[in-house]
């Protein structure tokens, strides 16, 4: 079945936060005869945490590797701080890509290296902290500000999951990204680690002032740490609203996630 | 079978493609020093214990061999000219470079495909360093730098147990025998045999970074991504060997 029309019943996005730092309009993606996208719109603006929320396999992770260039797509556009992500040079995208944080599901942390060399892996190459001091003093605060400072010399094979997944944070946020992506954050935690990880994800937004987009199907997650959110379905962005708002429509289709 | 060629065909040209881009990627910065010398101690010293093994045992079983032989027809004093050559000139840079493809391709192929399917080749790419520099360039590189050394180690550890043997089966001492040999090897005998070791090294880092670097989703595509550097890479130094032979008599040197 194909969705033919959106259900925008969000009432917050245009009046509360600032400038279009992400948008996506007409976004299509297949992969041979899978046509994983088909006609996606969503306009994130600063200050501002949209949840995508999607059955498994509907193209959300798809979606956030698109906003990084790390999957071309086919048609539509993108845009990030205003530059359109196909159109971008090898150079210019690396540079873009400093000013976007992202957490992988399986937190993706370099096993070969210490907490501390993932951490400054990105520092190192972006050249914009030459002293090890002022390494050091990035990566201690950090890691300080995940609660991690105590596993800075381990291995990532020594950390258990939700330790993982606050390393994959920290190296994000630190070269002090303006856009966060998620991709999953909570998969595979228990709820009460799952809750710590939404509850840092809020402070850390809070903290460094980022926007977010971030990939669930964790509704715990969705309500604590979601200003808006999108409805993957069929392709397209089916609903966006509030939690509330969303919570409240009659759509069986939407409301099966709130069940 | 017209899709099996197809996929020969492609992966062919992917690879020549993969190692073309090295080639050109190579020279320019950002460049990975201390990448490069944590991979040549990773390829290089790590491998030096089986190549030595492997080389001392393969020169003392091919002495102990061949001198049954020579000892019939009354050529016992050619044996370490012969043995010298043989392993100077063959046996220890293909040896050793099959070694290499075995430990050093799959543990690359494993290495990297285990990278790619947990995502973190992904965040390299997030983080803005280009993976192909910081992970393919750097162990190719590697390679190319640590075949060579281990093949001159590996050769005069098997002239060491070539040695061993003729001195367990008959007497001639240290200084008679590798004067010997020497005396009678030119130029021309270990130049050709030393620059193909570099093309191995290639071949070998080449085969390993392009099999990890595409590996499929899995822990099936892992394996097999191991399985086949080593089996394309092993494949591709007796092709390397048979032009490298060809080159040579075409210069002369054979």
């Amino acid at each position: 079945m194909i969705a033919e029309k959106k259900i925008s019943v969000s009432t917050v996005s245009m009046k509360s936060y600032g400038e279009r730092i992400i948008e996506i309009n007409h976004l299509k993606i297949s992969f041979g005869q899978n046509h994983v996208l088909t006609d996606f719109n969503l306009m994130v603006r600063r200050g501002e945490n949209v949840v995508v929320l999607g059955k498994s396999g509907c193209g959300k992770s798809v979606l956030i590797k698109c906003i990084v260039g790390l999957l071309n797509y086919d048609g539509g556009e993108i845009k990030v701080l205003g530059q359109e992500i196909s159109s971008l040079d090898q150079q210019s995208l690396d540079e873009l890509r400093a000013k976007i944080g992202f957490v992988f599901q399986s937190s993706a942390l370099y096993d070969s290296m210490t907490v501390r060399g993932n951490l400054e892996f990105a520092l190192r190459r972006h050249g914009r902290h030459k002293s090890k001091n002022e390494i050091d003093g990035l990566v201690d605060e950090t890691l300080t500000n995940v609660g991690l400072l105590h596993a800075i010399e381990k291995m990532p094979s020594e950390l258990s999951g939700g330790m993982k997944k606050r390393v994959g944070l920290a190296r994000a946020l630190i070269l002090h990204p303006e856009i966060m992506l998620y991709d999953e954050p909570t998969t595979g935690l228990d709820p009460i680690t799952a809750k710590e990880m939404s509850n840092l994800m809020l402070e850390m937004q809070k903290k460094y002032n980022t926007s977010s987009i971030i990939i669930s199907h964790d509704m715990h997650c969705a309500k604590l740490t979601a200003n808006r959110l999108a409805v993957m379905m069929d392709g397209i962005c089916y609903a966006d609203g509030t939690y509330d708002e969303l919570s409240s429509l009659t759509d069986p289709r939407i409301h099966a996630f709130f069940e | 079978m017209t899709r099996v060629l197809r996929n020969y065909f492609y992966e062919a040209g992917a690879t020549v493609h993969f190692g073309w881009r090295y080639l050109k990627e190579v020279w320019f910065p950002p460049y990975e020093f201390r990448e490069v010398l944590k991979q040549c101690f990773e390829i290089g010293y790590k491998s030096l214990t089986l190549v030595g093994i492997t080389a001392f045992i393969i020169g003392l079983v091919f002495t102990l061999q061949s001198r049954p032989t020579l000892v019939e027809f009354g050529a016992e004093s050619w044996l370490p000219y012969m043995v010298g050559l043989s392993i100077i000139r063959e046996i220890g840079p293909v040896i050793t470079g099959l070694i290499c493809a075995g430990k050093i391709g799959s543990g690359i192929g494993a290495e990297l495909g285990s990278m790619k399917v947990t995502e973190q080749i992904d965040a390299m790419e997030v983080s803005g360093t280009n993976p192909f520099k910081f992970i393919v360039a750097t162990r190719i590189t590697a390679c190319i730098l640590m075949v060579p050394i281990l093949t001159i180690m590996g050769d005069a550890i098997a002239l060491f147990g070539s040695f061993l043997a003729i001195k367990i089966a008959g007497s001639i001492s240290w200084t008679l025998y590798f004067d010997k040999i020497f005396s009678s090897l030119h130029y021309s005998d270990f130049i050709p045999a030393f620059l193909k070791t570099f093309f191995f090294g290639f071949a070998i880092g080449l085969v390993g970074c392009f099999k990890g670097f595409h590996s499929k989703k899995g822990t099936e595509g892992v394996g097999r991504s191991a399985n086949s550097a080593v089996v394309v890479s092993s494949l591709l130094i007796f092709i390397i060997d048979l032009i490298a032979v060809q080159i040579s008599q075409f210069f002369g040197f054979v």
